[in-house]
């Protein structure tokens, strides 16, 4: 089957340190006060004493369907065959049709390039091998990156195992991250 | 949240549908009008190059990387709104030049065509298409991008009754403004009429938007309650509502009744025009920024 690359997020396991903004930003010269990637919080729920914070890791979710890739005037953004959306920076005039167009506000301007700029899904790094820089970094291992598609692959083995949600479903973009909030204790060995 | 389209495009989809509307208003006005509306078809003519050579430039200042806005001209993205827009508007900018000189008077004429008249009524036969075309894609443009209130599906339809009313009425300040040829009375009550249709017609399509977007899904409808309650409430009900549509068809319809005495009949057309025209303006304005203003809920 094709590859599919893709995200699994366990929520239970982050503590909201902001490593993996921090590893993004060095990884791929993110501009100050704009990112790539992102920790949000639920805020405080409950009643006092039975209350609880979510924190919520998210990135561009490498869409099945991404509105990004269709509204793009020049072809600029695009779905790679391993699933993959990215930016043709030489393509693309800074329109930001794509930025408006992303229900997850995944992308942004970059005022250096003047291009649209996102998750790359560190496809430097997986060409050497290596994990994305978030998912490398993620201290409680609360990101796990690989192919949805492969059985084998510790994303696949997680989805198999607990229960996931994905975020705005109903908006039809089939966004490849997957939720995990239920506590994961041991993280499944995988390729 | 912070805004990614701004004014700019703003200007651009008012423009695109403002210079459509004078071109359609020329080009019926040649067709069906004859001798009699000679005046209304050639300044339809004169205006429509303009505002969209100007809302195109203001575009390409809003690019990230203007020098490459060539890209959009190597290639037909078929899925891609501005693509297939960016096309449509260029050969629309283009024609609409040539429409423009087809009306010059003849001494102007220095390029020596055969037989202008035919050219002229093929442009005005074909021109109406493109500039529904034109004046619809605005709509289609914010319909691909999936933000809730972007996701009305008569946005198209309302942009493009909009983008007629307003070049109608910049049509008739022009007619008013111009002191060498007052337009006669029959063609300014005529065009009138038009432009107070439109304006009832937008009303109606607003309406059914509200009512529809109320009814679907939490994320649309509170999309809306950003418009009618929220914080462009005040855009929403005094500009456009109230200054943009009720108080220029109030005065359309006096004027259609002769109910405004005569010393007061052109400060009226000009001011009513001018509010079409504002409307207008503030139609796209609270579309473009409320929609990026409301996301969707989980
Ligand atoms: S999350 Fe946004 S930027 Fe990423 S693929 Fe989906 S629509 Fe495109
Ligand atoms: S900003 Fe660039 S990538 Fe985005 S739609 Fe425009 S040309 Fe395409």
């Amino acid at each position: 089957m094709a590859v599919r690359m893709g995200f699994v997020i366990i929520t239970s396991r982050c503590i909201d340190c902001d490593a993996c903004m921090v590893a993004c930003r060095a990884e791929n010269d993110v501009p100050l006060g704009n990112k790539r990637n992102w920790v949000k919080s639920s805020g405080v729920q409950g009643q006092f004493p039975n209350v609880k914070e979510i924190f919520q890791p998210g990135n561009c979710m490498h869409c099945e369907h991404p509105p990004c890739v269709k509204v793009c005037p020049t072809g600029a953004s695009q779905k790679r065959v391993d699933g993959i959306v990215i930016v043709e920076n030489s393509k693309c005039i800074g329109c930001k049709y794509c930025i408006v167009a992303c229900p997850y506000d995944a992308r942004f301007p970059n005022p250096v390039t003047g291009k649209a700029d996102k998750c790359t899904f560190c496809w430097q790094r997986l060409e050497q091998g290596l994990e994305p820089a978030c998912v490398q970094t993620c201290l409680g291992k609360s990101r796990q990156a690989g192919d949805l598609n492969d059985p084998n692959s510790i994303v696949s083995k997680l989805i198999a195992k607990y229960p996931t949600r994905q975020l705005l479903k109903q908006v039809g973009t089939g966004p490849n991250i997957y939720y995990i909030d239920e506590a994961v204790p041991e993280i499944p060995q995988g390729e | 949240m912070e805004l990614t389209w701004g004014l700019m495009i703003v200007i651009y989809l008012f423009t695109a549908g403002l210079s459509a509307g004078a071109m359609v208003t020329s080009n019926f006005a040649f067709l069906y009008g004859g001798q009699e509306f000679e005046r209304v078809s050639r300044f339809g003519a004169y205006i429509s190059p303009f505002p969209i050579s100007l809302g195109l430039g203001v575009l390409l200042l809003d690019l990230g990387s203007p020098f490459n806005f060539y890209r959009l001209f190597l290639t037909l993205q078929v899925r891609s709104p501005m693509s297939y827009g960016s096309w449509a508007i260029l050969f629309f900018t283009f024609l609409s030049v040539i429409y423009l000189y087809l009306w010059l008077p003849e001494n102007y004429q220095v390029l020596g065509l055969r037989n202008p008249q035919t050219w002229k009524k093929r442009l005005a036969k074909f021109m109406p298409v493109l500039s529904v075309g034109v004046a619809s894609y605005t709509g289609v443009l914010l319909n691909a991008a999936v933000r809730p209130l972007w996701t009305a599906p008569l946005l198209p339809v309302l942009f493009l009754v909009s983008a007629l009313s307003t070049g109608v009425a910049s049509v008739i300040l022009i007619a008013a403004l111009s002191p060498w040829q007052r337009a006669r009375h029959r063609e300014l009550h005529l065009l009138t009429k038009a432009d107070a249709i439109l304006i009832i017609l937008e009303c109606l399509i607003i309406l059914t938007m509200i009512v529809m977007g109320r009814t679907n899904s939490l994320s649309v409808s509170s999309a809306f309650s950003n418009l009618l309650i929220g914080p462009f409430a005040w855009i929403f009900w005094l500009l456009i509502v109230g200054l943009g549509l009720i108080i220029p068809l109030a005065l359309e319809l006096m004027e259609l009744k002769d109910k405004i005495p005569v010393k007061w009949a052109l400060p009226v057309t000009i001011s009513s025009s001018f509010l079409v025209l504002f409307g207008g303006f503030f139609v796209r304005f609270v579309i473009t920024y409320a929609g990026q203003w409301s996301g969707w809920f989980n």
